[in-house]
Order: C-alpha cells, then sequence, then structure tokens
C-alpha cells in the first residue's frame, strides 16, 4: 500500500494525544497545534496538503466549551473557505473535515483522525 | 471603503501559467479592511496558487508582502526592487493599486488577485453594502442621506418607480426601496418640501462618463 499522510490541525485544549495514540494509523500524521482552533487560518490547512496530506483534520473544541467563545466555530468556516478553494483547483472539498470534540477525550478524537485517514485512502485509491 | 472580493483560483492561475515566481502583493487599505486583500489573505492567495500548481506537476515560487498602501507612489516605491526577484505580480488590492503598478511600473506584469465590486458600508461582520456610486455630483443633502443612485436599482432620481411594493425593490424584493425609505426618512422629520421639486435628467460626465476623472488640488501640490 502507498504510504499515505494525513493532516491533524487542532487546539491544544482540544486533545494532546500523542506518538503513542497516531501508532494505529498505518500513514503519517502530520499534526500541528495551535493556541486556539480559531486561530487556525485557511492557508494553514492549504499549507499542509502542500506538505503532502492527502486530507486534513481540523478539530475544535465542543462549541459551547471554547474557552475563547467561538474558536472553533471560526475554525469550522476556516474550513468552508479551504474547501471552494479546493474545489476551485480541482481537488475534493470533503478532503478537508471539521470536527468538534470533547475537550481532552482522546477516543473521539482519534475516531476522527481514523475517518480522515479513510477519506485520505479513498482519494489516494481514486487518484 | 472600496469592496473588493477574492478573484476565483483558476483565473488568477492563467493569468499566472508562464511563470515560475510571482509576488503576491497585499495592501492594508480597504482591501485589508473588508477581508479580501490584506496580509492573511495574501498567505491564502500564494498558498492556493503553490498547492495547484504543484498538483499540476510545475510548482511555482511565491514571494508574500503587504504594502501600508497601494494608491500612492511613495508606498509602492520599495516594489521596484523587490519585484526584481520574480517574473510577476499579482497585486491583492483594488483596480486602482493595480492601475499604478501598472502606470509607475511598466515592466512590471502585474495581474489582479481580487476583483474590486463597489464603495460600501460593513454594516455587520461579514456583511458589505453598497451605500456610494461616486457619481460626483450628490444629492444626498436632498434624500436626507440616503442615495437613490447607489441603492436604487434603477438609479432613478424622482422615485419610487411603480415597481415599489410595501417598502420594497421590485428587482430584490430582499432590498428595501430606498425612495420609500426617503419618502418616509423626510416624512417623519415633516421635510417632505425638499421633494417638491423634480430632479432634471442627471449630468453623468461627473461620473466618469466624460472619461476617467481627474482632481486637481493646486494649493496640496509641491514643486
Amino acid at each position: 500500500m502507498a504510504n499515505i499522510t494525513i493532516g491533524v490541525l487542532c487546539c491544544h485544549y482540544t486533545n494532546q494525544a500523542g506518538e503513542e495514540d497516531f501508532r494505529g494509523i498505518p500513514g503519517e500524521v502530520i499534526l500541528k497545534r495551535y493556541p486556539c482552533s480559531g486561530h487556525i487560518e485557511v492557508a494553514d490547512i492549504l499549507k499542509t496538503f502542500e506538505e503532502g496530506a492527502e486530507a486534513v483534520l481540523v478539530a475544535g473544541c465542543e462549541k459551547d466549551r471554547c474557552h475563547n467563545l467561538s474558536g472553533s466555530l471560526r475554525a469550522e468556516k476556516k474550513v468552508l473557505g479551504a474547501r471552494k478553494i479546493l474545489e476551485e483547483i480541482g481537488l475534493e472539498p470533503e478532503r478537508v473535515r471539521f470536527a468538534f470534540l470533547p475537550r481532552l477525550d482522546t477516543g473521539p478524537f482519534m475516531e476522527e483522525v481514523r475517518r480522515t485517514f479513510e477519506t485520505a485512502l479513498n482519494m489516494k485509491s481514486k487518484s | 471603503m472600496i469592496i473588493a472580493e477574492r478573484r476565483p483560483i483558476p483565473k488568477v492561475l492563467k493569468a499566472i501559467e508562464p511563470y515560475e515566481r510571482v509576488l503576491v502583493l497585499g495592501c492594508r487599505g480597504c482591501v485589508a479592511v473588508c477581508s479580501a486583500g490584506g496580509d492573511r489573505e495574501v498567505e491564502t492567495m500564494a498558498a492556493a496558487l503553490r498547492l495547484a500548481r504543484k498538483l499540476s506537476g510545475r510548482p511555482l515560487k511565491t514571494g508574500e508582502a503587504t504594502f501600508i498602501r497601494q494608491c500612492d507612489p511613495e508606498y509602492l516605491a520599495p516594489l521596484k526592487d523587490m519585484a526584481r526577484e520574480y517574473e510577476a505580480v499579482v497585486s491583492m488590492a483594488c483596480g486602482v493599486g493595480v492601475n499604478l503598478i501598472a502606470d509607475l511600473f511598466p515592466e512590471i506584469r502585474v495581474y489582479p488577485g481580487v476583483d474590486t465590486t463597489f464603495y460600501g458600508a460593513n454594516p455587520a461582520l461579514g456583511e458589505w453594502q453598497e451605500k456610494c456610486r461616486g457619481c460626483g455630483d450628490c444629492i444626498l443633502d436632498v434624500t436626507g442621506g440616503l442615495c437613490p443612485i447607489a441603492r436604487c436599482a434603477k438609479n432613478l432620481l424622482n422615485g419610487p418607480c411603480g415597481g415599489s411594493q410595501g417598502g420594497r425593490c421590485e428587482i430584490r424584493p430582499e432590498v428595501p426601496c430606498v425612495w420609500h425609505q426617503i419618502y418616509e426618512r423626510l416624512s417623519a422629520r415633516g421635510e417632505l418640501d425638499r421633494l417638491m421639486n423634480f430632479f432634471p435628467a442627471k449630468d453623468w460626465r461627473p461620473a466618469g462618463h466624460g472619461g476617467p476623472r481627474e482632481r486637481v488640488r493646486e494649493d496640496l501640490k509641491m514643486g
């Protein structure tokens, strides 16, 4: 199987999964953490694709749990902006996903990472 | 301020197709305020162009810079040297900036990174509305501060038209009929007499229909 790379962009407070947790992912994970998911820009998502990611997960805290109040809501909108650009340049918009996640709960976080890996796998098999 | 929006990436890609080194140049004036051409949008445009070109097998090198303004020669001066490293410039300024670069530096190939749309206000986050057409012959003193040239779909000087229904425009019912608003505003102030005189046919020459407009203030010129 060809090597698959995914990107995971998230808030420090959403999750602190480590190398150990990502061992179950049969590919490479580009992990970028931010002080708040609201700080993640469209350019950060596009740059992760430039670095070789086949799919990118942007994860933020649940809507009412962001300690900056609207950070994860902003991040969700940035994902929409990135999707539009991906579409314009001929990439499938579903390559970038957003997830609201309970804080510091690695189970749901890794579930979204696995889903993102499946997306990447599907995209890679199509190309 | 001048409102603009990001140009579709395929159009920008087509313009810079022959080049391998491109400078994406933002402006911290109006286009930064309306989130179309400031530092953040420069970064996004540059990343989108690089990613698209990487996918097409013809990698692109980009430089990124943002000037305080692109509509004044003194702020554009550093571009002369900066542009030497690049084959083309994608300007994220409004059309004024693109034109001034083209005027000042004929050797620089400059292409627009945004579409310039209108003069507008920012009534809420993420919303911009046209309020002025820059027609050069203001009538806001008579119309209660509400401009029918910019805000009436038919630019009527003596409105409302017969299509105004329930205070809404017949062209786009979600838009209030500005002539209805003008009437209500002046009526509430007891100033309806301001509308007793018909506006004659408008002279559109000050609006630019007599060619590019120019304003010269001798008292400000030096040398």
